[in-house]
């Protein structure tokens, strides 16, 4: 307390001073994260020591964690860019993300019919970017226009809660258009089976999935570092009316921002559609709250906080289960994956809310 | 003064633009054909046909009002007004026959790989159930007159629009709610046949006449007491008398009509009601962590969840999939269930004491999301059922007099749902205007300050979410008794949203709110079955525009309003020239 309030206060007394002094929140912390690390290692300990997974099945499930986090990586990215230019959490990016996977599916099934995805996987998965790419922009800038852009100076609940409204919107939209059953997509037959790269077997999609994400981030780090757009974006996630005064037109950055999260969303739906085979209206929904996560973990707002935050998250959910809770013998502790990704996200966010990648706390006021 | 010409046309376009992409969003989202069964008045005038009449009613009206430029206030003439409703209703319609020609052009089928609304029954509805040619030149007839008819209401003085508008409102909503109204009329033992159509089902002409004559002269009613209302209070002011009839004496016959409700509506729109109050609760617990104290909880089904599970468990008292079954009768659970929810609210309050806003949100999610694969889990499977759920939940009994009354029933669960939901309100509107309620403002509006001031935002926090859990699990452990039994898939994400949207449709904060809030998004999609489908678009749909527009909800509370509206205050004060209450520091004075 500073000393000038100190003289004006009426004096407490001893029991209630000794309870407003004690520290109730660092107390819960602290607890916290003792149950936390004592139970992981026990789990560890008691899984290595049972020997239930030889060495190749803990590869295979790092590999895939690998393949699963680049595509959480890309998706996190749209989350990022959209955090540190307009500090709002972007909720419906997920479904973003599912009306990429939407527009790609009809141009597949287009591809499909015509016998080009076998024929020539390469240029039908190019065609199927871009087709997911501009579906996924599209939704993305509609989105910024109709309901995020009118609330730019509102209260800070008020567009995340319009966020929410939008993503429900958008999902049943989706739904309504396209029905509610899942539909098979249509992938090239040789990206089924495995290559062998410095002696260890990977499944080519993971290949693909992996090879796609570190290109398309190597080019967003140029495109952000390098050029004037990408300088214009920064100066604006730095200080928005500073920027605008300096000449730069914050609504074209804005929304440049959209589009380029909607980009990367785009690829991204491509990729899970070629891995997981299927596409929903309700596919967006978890692994947008899971980019959420990995782009926090990573520290919500730098580049490669997302993607380091999305690779760890990936390896860490297929790693997690198995190596923390088989051995404390919890009966199917795959089921249990998607706590494990929240529990992460809540522990980040207690102990440190800045990220990996970030310094101190996300935000002051 | 008069608006350009050119200026004119432009905003007549972008509006008819407007209504058609809503006309053609509803055909494709299946919207159109889901209602194309309820007649509204007569035989020719279903919902569908409202439904597509509808955007360029909307846009016209709302396209000619007066608009503010620079100081001068534009009006339009009448005929100015009709010409530009009847270009936006031409441009809806036009959409509308480019749609029906392309799907022609490419043949439904190939549509409906993409679109699954395009049905035929769809192409028929459009139509209007005549050749296409003909049918699309009769909808582009109607659409174009509707849009010029309602652009000349909207260029009336209000004097004039409201009682047409809230007579048109009556009108539809009495056709939407037919099946309401005439089970109350029925139970009453008047007479129906004069006001529904045996054949159709909706209005007959005669009602909705009657329907739209009731509706004008209650809103002229309302606007001649609301001018006598003022009267009296300035008169009042001026003496220092109280108001003539207290409020409290109004309670009276709400409560009546309270208690009459079920033996009016029959079993079925008992259930319905019973529904609402299961989410009058989860309104009512919801709005005291988001609208008193601020913190926006997207997890929070995980205490429905935790009421519900915690009710099945304790009072179940044969095997019922969870190994326990101590058989408790539910009065002595139910304190044991909020006990335990209050344990969960702090649980979850505890680690998220430093958060704020969306990262508050998220995390809040998680747990929700934590709770469900908890429920669902091989892991918890012996207590809580896992995949397969809890089953065989008794209900609560009681006899009086003889009388054995069972509370799975839907007329009595009203009754037990009314008492929850009024000691919830209670605790509620005592909370509010407590010390604990001025504190929860103060932290909701400026946590910084709150601390400074000499508030625990740690404790209030804590008993913010211990008190949300309480309320929330008296909704679940009424859902436990109404279904009896529990399966996993009943607690998602989804009853987050919906006590969300119930609390920010009716206004955050405001308990009034709450109950209109849930008797708007839960009871009408119960009362209109084909809504029901539609029910999560149209929440989405709720949330965005609420947030756009009208940020305080319907009926707001007005702390709420001023924090929501803050700088607008403060433009209008100053385009009015008042000086503000505390002015600011100006660029030049900094400079100073």
């Amino acid at each position: 307390m500073a000393d000038g309030t100190t003289e004006v206060a009426p004096k407490p007394t001893a029991t209630v001073g000794r309870l407003a002094r004690f520290p109730l929140r660092k107390t819960i912390q602290l607890v916290i994260g003792i149950a936390v690390v004592a139970g992981a290692a026990w789990g560890a300990y008691r899984t290595i020591s049972l020997g239930t997974f030889t060495g190749a099945a803990w590869r295979d499930l790092v590999v895939f964690g690998v393949a699963q986090g680049a595509i959480y990586m890309l998706i996190a990215l749209g989350y990022s860019m959209v955090y540190g230019v307009l500090r709002m959490i972007n909720f419906a990016h997920g479904e973003v993300f599912m009306f990429g996977a939407f527009g790609s599916y009809f141009v597949a099934r287009v591809l499909n019919d015509h016998g080009l995805i076998n024929s020539s996987p390469v240029l039908s998965i190019a065609i199927l970017m871009i087709a997911g790419m501009v579906c996924s922009v599209a939704v993305a800038v509609l989105l910024e226009r109709v309901a995020y852009r009118p609330l730019r100076n509102a209260p800070r609940l008020v567009p995340l809660i319009t966020a929410i409204g939008a993503s429900l919107f958008l999902q049943n939209t989706a739904r309504g258009f396209f029905g509610d059953q899942d539909r098979g997509y249509p992938t090239p037959d040789s990206l089924g089976g495995s290559w062998t790269i410095l002696g260890i077997p990977i499944l080519r999609s993971s290949v693909i999935v992996i090879v796609v994400a570190v290109t398309m981030v190597a080019a967003l780090t140029w495109f952000v570092a390098r050029t004037k757009t990408g300088k214009s974006m920064r100066a604006v996630a730095e200080d928005k009316d500073i920027a605008s005064l300096m000449g730069i037109n914050v609504d074209r950055v804005v929304v440049m921002t959209f589009v380029i999260g909607g980009m990367l969303a785009g690829v991204a739906a491509v990729l899970f559609a070629l891995v997981f085979g299927l596409v929903g209206p309700f596919m967006g929904f978890v692994p947008g709250i899971k980019a959420f996560t990995a782009a926090v973990l990573g520290g919500i707002g730098s580049i490669a906080g997302a993607a380091i935050g999305g690779l760890i998250l990936g390896v860490l959910e297929s790693v997690g289960p198995a190596l923390f809770l088989t051995g404390l013998k919890i009966p199917g502790p795959n089921q249990l994956k998607d706590v494990f990704t929240f529990t992460i996200l809540v522990l980040v966010l207690i102990f440190r809310p800045g990220g990996i990648m970030g310094t101190g706390e996300p935000e002051k006021v | 003064m008069t608006m350009a010409r050119s200026e004119l046309r432009r905003r007549a376009v972008r509006a008819g633009l407007l209504a058609a992409v809503a006309i053609v969003y509803l055909c494709l989202v299946g919207m159109v054909q889901a209602f194309s069964t309820r007649n509204i008045v007569g035989g020719n005038l279903p919902l569908s046909r409202i439904l597509l009449l509808l955007p360029s009613a909307v846009a016209a009206s709302l396209a000619v009002r007066p608009r503010v430029r620079g100081g001068v206030t534009m009006e339009l003439n009448m005929g100015e007004a009709a010409g530009a409703g009847a270009s936006i209703g031409l441009i809806a319609g036009a959409a509308v026959a480019v749609g029906i020609g392309i799907v022609n052009l490419i043949g439904q089928e190939a549509v409906r790989g993409v679109f699954n609304a395009v049905t035929s029954a769809l192409m028929l509805t459009l139509t209007l159930q005549r050749s296409t040619v003909v049918g699309t030149a009769i909808l582009v007839a109607l659409s174009t007159a509707t849009g010029a008819l309602f652009a000349l209401a909207g260029v009336l003085a209000p004097r004039l629009r409201r009682p047409i508008v809230t007579g048109l409102t009556v009108v539809l909503l009495m056709g939407m709610l037919q099946s309401v109204v005439r089970v109350m009329l029925v139970q009453l033992g008047l007479a129906t046949q004069w006001l529904y159509s045996v054949t159709f089902g909706g209005l007959t002409y005669l009602g909705a006449v009657a329907s739209f004559a009731a509706g004008m002269a209650a809103a002229r009613l309302w606007a001649l007491r609301r001018e006598a209302a003022a009267a009296d209070a300035a008169e009042r002011a001026e003496a220092g008398g109280r108001p003539r009839i207290p409020r409290a004496m109004l309670l009276v016959p709400v409560g009546f009509v309270l208690l009459a409700l079920p033996a009016l509506l029959g079993t079925f729109l008992s259930a319905v009601l019973g529904q609402v109050g299961i989410f009058v609760l989860m309104g009512l617990g919801l709005n005291i962590v988001v609208g008193y104290a601020g913190l926006l909880d997207l997890g929070y089904v995980a205490f429905f969840a935790v009421g519900a599970y915690a009710t099945g468990v304790l009072t179940a008292a044969v095997n019922s999939g969870s190994s326990l079954h101590p058989g408790l009768p539910f009065l002595l659970a139910v304190p044991i269930v909020v006990l335990i929810a209050v344990a969960a609210g702090l649980l979850i309050g505890g680690p998220v004491l430093r958060l704020r806003g969306d990262y508050l949100a998220i995390v809040t999610l998680g747990f929700g999301e934590i709770a469900r694969v908890l429920v669902t889990s091989d892991w918890l499977k012996s207590f809580l059922g896992g995949a397969q759920g809890l089953i065989a939940i008794p209900a609560p009994t009681m006899s009086v007099g003889g009388l054995h009354i069972d509370f799975r029933n839907p007329q009595p669960f009203y009754y037990l749902a009314l008492g929850f939901c009024l000691l919830a309100a209670f605790v509620s509107w005592r909370l509010a205007n407590s010390r604990v309620g001025r504190a929860w403002n103060a932290m909701r509006e400026d946590e910084q300050v709150a601390e400074a001031m000499g508030v625990s935002t740690v404790r209030y926090k804590l008993l913010a979410f211990a008190c949300g859990a309480a309320i929330g699990s008296l909704g679940g452990a009424l859902f436990a008794v109404q279904i009896g039994s529990l399966a996993p898939s009943s607690f998602v994400f989804f009853i987050s949203i919906q006590s969300l949207a119930i609390i920010i449709l009716g206004g955050m904060g405001s308990i009034p709110g709450v109950i209109v809030g849930a008797l708007v998004l839960v009871g009408l999609p119960g009362f209109l079955t084909e809504f029901a489908e539609y029910q999560p678009l149209i929440y989405g749909a709720v949330l965005v525009a609420i947030m756009l527009y009208r940020p305080e909800g319907l009926i707001p509370n007005v702390r709420r309003t001023r924090e929501l509206h803050e700088e607008e205050v403060e433009q209008d004060a100053w385009l009015e020239g008042v000086p503000e209450p505390a002015p600011s520091m100006t660029l030049g004075e900094a400079v100073e």
